[in-house]
């Protein structure tokens, strides 16, 4: 699996843990990190410079170091 | 607090608007009675010279009246005639009593020009003949008729007349002079206004001595040195601080001139002062005007209180009213805006947004709505054509494996 599919992942583990609005909490993700989070798939290639984007978001929405 | 925001720059210009409003009323509210007290100052000045000019007629009137009436005694006119001194006084003296309880304090005879001297002081027996040479004297002679007006001696100003006695013969006998301290004056003025009086007497028509030895008789403090230019004859109070005035008495203009607003104890005061001529024309003294307007100033300064507290009321109910309108109209509609495009990009595709009025805002959610359906139907068109791709690719890899 590809290292952005582990934080799609991480972010839907921490969502259900912290029962937060699945909906919400992903749109506020992706408008941080520039892009839909429903494109990302076991498939999607490595990204470096999207993947520490998508970090930063979970850091700021989430409050967790991805 | 966060100063970007719109919500935080409107409430911040509200505050600043109320803080303006209050500052603007309270500085108009100073003005106001500023002027209010201008104004009342301004009429206890001309009420008071009114006043003073009212007394003055009227009691140059009274000791005209006393003297028509004495000029008809004809052992009076004779004693006089015969400047015997004894004679006038045991005739004049029971009525001098009765005289000076109803204000008439001097009471002189003088023998004819060219001449002319004290020959009977009834409130003062024991001295007589010296020559007084005043104005009023030299008028009287020079005229033949009576005269009147403030003359100020070496030692007090007072409101006289003075006329002439024809004797039998159609001649002169001598002059009759009453006067009135104008001190008492002031007196009567405080119990019909309510105001407070001193009578000012410029030293330069003064002598210091006379001064001195006058103020051990009236059993009087000598306060000679109390100011520059001027005593203090009289006042109506006991306060030694409202009488100030550090101006030159004969710079007053004839209506009178108001001073500054101070205040002594609880008690808030205006002060104003207007000129006193003697015969001659002179402005040998001036009055002193103390006005209280500590009711004027209470209720003003409970009407600012209660002012201020409206209009703060008022601003604080007019600034939460305009912020609960901006944040129903604006900031609420961003809001759910804002909450709306979070979700779609989140994958919630179905959630509209709703034109809740055909304002500025509406506009945006209309616009905004029509831009996320063509998002929505982008994102199902670039899904399916991904999705078919997907499928393409495992069937080719599939036939390929087969």
């Amino acid at each position: 699996m590809s290292q952005l599919y582990d934080l799609k992942i991480l972010i839907e583990k921490t969502i259900e843990a912290k029962g937060l609005d699945a909906v919400d909490t992903k749109g506020k993700i992706a408008l941080k990190s520039g892009r839909l989070l429903a494109f990302i798939s076991p498939s999607s290639p490595d990204d470096p410079v999207y993947a520490d984007k998508l970090k930063q978001a979970i850091k700021d929405v989430l409050n967790v170091n991805a | 607090m966060k100063w970007n925001l719109i919500q935080t720059k409107v409430l911040a210009t509200l505050f600043a608007c109320l803080a303006a409003g209050v500052c603007g009323i309270l500085i108009l509210m100073q003005y106001s009675f500023a002027r209010n007290t201008q104004a009342l100052a301004l009429e206890a000045v001309t009420g008071s010279q009114k006043l003073f000019s009212i007394l003055e007629a009227r009691e140059i009137s009274k000791m005209t009246a006393v003297s028509d009436a004495l000029l008809m005694d004809t052992q009076v006119r004779d004693a006089l005639a015969a400047k015997d001194r004894g004679r006038l006084l045991e005739l004049t003296a029971p009525l001098y009593t009765k005289l000076k309880s109803e204000g008439i304090t001097n009471w002189m005879f003088h023998t004819p020009a060219p001449n002319m001297a004290v020959l009977l002081r009834l409130h003062n027996p024991a001295q007589f003949g010296d020559k007084l040479n005043r104005y009023v004297d030299k008028e009287v002679v020079r005229t033949d008729a009576l005269v009147s007006g403030n003359e100020l001696a070496r030692a007090g100003f007072a409101e006289r007349i003075i006329r002439p006695v024809p004797d039998a013969k159609g001649g002169i006998a001598g002059y009759v002079e009453f006067g009135e301290e104008l001190g008492q004056f002031i007196h009567a003025m405080k119990t019909q206004t309510g105001n407070d009086y001193g009578l000012l007497l410029s030293k330069k028509f003064l002598d210091r001595k006379l001064w001195a030895d006058s103020s051990g008789i009236w059993k009087r403090r000598d306060n000679w040195n109390d100011n520059a230019n001027f005593v203090v004859a009289d006042k109506t109070t006991a306060s030694e601080n409202i009488l100030r005035f550090s101006g030159d008495l004969s710079a007053v203009p004839a209506q009178g001139l108001v001073l500054d607003r101070y205040k002594d104890g609880d008690s808030y005061f205006v002060r104003g002062i207007f000129p006193i001529h003697d015969a001659a024309g002179n402005t040998a003294g001036a009055m002193f005007v103390v006005h209280d307007i500590t009711a004027v100033y209470t209720a003003m300064r409970q009407t600012e209180k209660i002012l201020l507290l409206v209009i703060l009321v008022c601003l604080l109910i007019g600034t939460t009213l305009v912020l609960l309108l901006l944040n129903k109209l604006v900031f609420k509609r961003l809001k759910h805006i804002i909450r709306i495009a979070g979700r779609v990009v989140g994958g919630d595709f179905e959630t509209e947004i709703k034109v809740s009025a055909m304002d500025e805002v509406g506009q945006l959610e209309e616009l905004f709505e029509q831009f996320r359906q063509v998002f929505v139907s982008t994102l199902e068109q670039v899904t399916g054509m991904e999705e078919k791709s997907e499928r393409e690719s495992s069937h080719i890899t599939s036939a390929a494996a087969d």
